[in-house]
């Protein structure tokens, strides 16, 4: 048969338990705002019940565990997200930099391309007129800038992206370090039993911010985890963080390197980090490239036909720009006019003062295939076709993949969210529950007073 | 099922994306271009380029054909003044050729034919911004110069040099005839007619003869002058094409990249509305839920 000690013990386990519960209410509330919070539940459970035969009591409540509620499925999802999405935006705003320089404008090279073009089909009415003459170096001149200030530009930009480079991997580095550091923290709660929620929070929250500079693959094991860039280099295993660190290289950017001292940087795929390197390594070379193909392409068939005419004294022309390195590379950021005395352009076919035969061949360049097979105002155009797909690819990338992360941030805020309707009903719940076990308590205490009155009137 | 309670960041990414939205409807309709970096089209990017590499080289075109047209319409009508003259020394010519005329008469008429050689030479050596025009291509030289010890009486110092200008994209027009071409020419040879003429009057043999020549010389270059002609009204032609072109490529821009304003306006006016609304919406779901209803 069971006891009014034994009542009074259970009543006291609802006043404990549900003042748990009101804590853990009180923690999700404070907490409603809190970045990367989860909210917590209190996990309530019939304490074990006693028998005293022939009957089975009840013993009360006990608090087992205040848990996080997360989805550790999605938390991965949104992970994957932040990377395409830390690469995109990157890669985007870097090439919404780079496609500045091909919007059509008084000087972008297509501009200069046609105005020199132009200058010489001037030219070619009155060949022997010295300012026309002067007309067509300066416009040779305004194109050689064109190329040089453009190539400059990239250049300039794929240096301010090496900058990029090294601060994401400082901030790569202190993150692992940040993770490191809770994965100690954690692993020492759960090993003892207690929940680690909290840090299992900032911890979350840490990779989600790693995940969006670096691609980064996670291991869970016991009460820890392990990250690895995409490529296997270790960043944190355990409570041991790898710092990655950058070493200037030959055209003097930075390349990552492993802990270990190996060249992780085509590796890296996706992040920040990921779209920074694409931007500086691959889609800027490769502008880079076409410029020089164009420039050179143009300087070689003026320079050849400039060298096949004859000056205003009858002598042979000379190179009107300065001839491109044999490989081409460079040739845009180099380009330069090799004359400055307007009678030196080799405007005569044939030696004559007033011909404007080697004129009108200079100018017929602008039609014909010199540049890879196509015209320079065309393969001019297809460079800005191609520049402008890649960023508005990247563009819509981005788009895309942040709708996704979205839509995933929403269903963890589902799961994890605090919601105060939620936590003020909880609030209430666990209020009436314990005003109903202080009331237990109380008639509990009358019925112990009725027995002790009862022993005075019989003593 | 539980619902998202923080709907604060997707209001705002909504309104961010509005935002965005209006900024390039603004930016359309403040520019009248829906491509104002490559990204907006590609594609439509790509011809704007091409376009504009044409539009500019048909203005060029224009200004070319204007420098050309000059020159040309001088040497016409200098080869009309050409003509002229010789239509006088002709007269002259058949005057001397007339048997009633003492040997002093005749020599007076040589010496009218002989101001009429020196306007020739003068002529012939027009020069236009610093050109000669009829040396061929050897523009710096004075084609002719009066010289008594030449059979002709002049000497001829250009080349037979011709040049061609491009005045569109399969257009080229040839711009010049040399003077060796126009007044000497085997058989149709000015000023060798007009020497001819001169030593005929002033021997008297051969005026008949020496008119003949001029005659011929003087239809030599009628005929010729319709190269100058035909050179004027191709121009004119060819203008007339390139402003039509120019006008076929603005439409062909506007086409391409031109703003449509009444529906990027209207886009606007929802995306506004649109923002408005997300942001009436973010002030007023701020402030319900059930700690509000709690006494």
């Amino acid at each position: 048969m069971s006891s009014l000690n034994a009542s009074l013990a259970t009543a006291l386990s609802g006043l404990m338990a549900d003042q748990g519960a009101m804590a853990t209410t009180t923690n999700n509330v404070a907490n409603v705002n809190t970045p990367g919070y989860s909210r917590e539940e209190a996990v309530l459970v019939a304490s074990d019940p006693v028998v005293l035969q022939p009957l089975t009591f009840g013993t009360g409540v006990t608090l087992q565990s205040v848990e996080s509620i997360r989805d550790s499925i999605l938390e991965s999802q949104i992970q994957q997200q932040n990377q395409g999405q830390g690469q995109f935006s990157a890669l985007t705003s870097a090439l919404q930099q780079t496609q500045v320089n091909f919007t059509t404008s008084t000087n972008d090279i297509g501009t200069q391309i046609t105005n020199f073009f132009d200058s010489i089909n001037q030219l070619s009415t009155n060949p022997s007129d010295l300012s026309l003459r002067q007309a067509v170096l300066t416009a040779a001149g305004n194109l050689a800038t064109g190329f040089n200030n453009t190539a400059n530009n990239l250049t300039q930009q794929q240096q301010n992206l090496d900058l990029s480079v090294v601060q994401t991997v400082g901030q790569i580095n202190q993150l692992s370090q940040q993770i490191a550091q809770l994965n100690g923290q954690i692993s020492n709660l759960e090993n003892v039993g207690e929940s680690a929620g909290t840090f299992i929070d900032q911890r979350t929250q840490a990779i989600d911010q790693l995940s969006s500079l670096v691609d980064v693959s996670e291991i869970p094991s016991d009460n820890s985890i392990t990250l690895t860039t995409g490529n296997g280099a270790p960043l944190v295993v355990g409570q041991q963080s790898f710092q990655l660190q950058t070493q200037p290289i030959a055209s003097g950017l930075h390349d990552v390197y492993s802990q270990t001292g190996a060249d992780i940087t085509r590796q890296i795929t996706s992040g920040q980090l990921g779209g920074t390197l694409q931007a500086r390594d691959q889609e800027i070379p490769a502008i880079k490239t076409q410029l020089d193909t164009l420039a050179s392409g143009l300087v070689t068939a003026v320079n050849t036909v400039q060298t096949g005419g004859f000056d205003l004294n009858g002598v042979a022309g000379t190179n009107l720009f300065n001839p491109p390195p044999v490989n081409g590379v460079g040739t845009a950021a180099s380009l330069s006019v090799a004359i400055t005395d307007p009678s030196l352009i080799a405007a005569s076919s044939d030696g004559s003062v007033g011909s404007n035969g080697n004129t009108e061949a200079m100018y017929a360049l602008g039609n014909q295939g010199i540049v890879a097979g196509q015209s320079p105002t065309n393969y001019y155009s297809s460079i800005v076709f191609n520049v402008g797909t890649d960023a508005a690819n990247a563009s819509a990338e981005q788009t895309a993949s942040g709708l996704v992360l979205q839509q995933l941030n929403d269903q963890r805020s589902a799961i994890s969210g605090v919601n105060l309707d939620e936590e003020a009903a909880n609030m209430v719940q666990f209020q009436d529950a314990y005003a109903a076990s202080a009331q237990v308590v109380t008639t509990i205490n009358d019925m112990m007073n009725a027995v002790i009155q009862m022993s005075t009137l019989t003593g | 099922m539980r619902v998202n309670p923080n709907p604060y960041p997707d209001l705002l990414a909504a309104v961010a994306q509005t935002q965005q939205e209006i900024n390039t409807d603004e930016q359309q309709i403040s520019t009248g271009s829906s491509v104002n970096v490559p990204s907006d089209n590609p594609a439509a990017a790509a011809i704007l380029v091409q376009n504009a590499d044409q539009t500019s080289k048909d203005d060029q075109f224009q200004r070319s054909s204007g420098s050309v047209q000059s020159e040309i319409q001088n040497a016409d009508s200098t080869l009309s003044s050409v003509i002229t003259s010789l239509q006088q020394a002709i007269s002259l010519g058949v005057e001397g050729a007339n048997g009633t005329l003492n040997a002093s008469d005749q020599s007076a008429l040589a010496t009218q034919i002989r101001g009429i050689q020196s306007q020739l030479v003068s002529l012939a050596n027009l020069s236009y911004q610093g050109n000669y025009v009829f040396s061929g291509t050897a523009t710096q030289t004075a084609p002719y110069s009066l010289t008594p010890s030449s059979p002709s009486g002049v000497t001829y110092a250009g080349n037979t040099g011709v040049n061609s200008v491009t005045l569109g994209d399969n257009f080229t027009l040839q711009t010049n005839l040399p003077g060796s071409q126009l007044f000497s020419a085997p058989g149709a040879d000015m000023f060798q007619g007009i020497q001819d003429l001169i030593n005929g009057l002033e021997s008297g043999q051969g005026i008949a003869a020496a008119v003949v020549e001029v005659s011929n010389a003087s239809a030599s270059i009628d005929t010729q002058r319709v190269f100058y002609g035909n050179a004027l009204s191709q121009i004119t032609a060819q203008q007339t094409y390139l402003s039509g072109e120019t006008v076929q490529l603005a439409q062909q821009e506007n086409t391409v990249a031109g703003a449509d304003l009444p529906n990027v306006i209207s886009n606007l006016t929802t995306a506004e509305t649109s923002l408005q609304a997300t942001l009436t919406t973010i002030g007023q779901t701020a402030h319900i839920n059930l700690f509000s209803y709690l006494k």
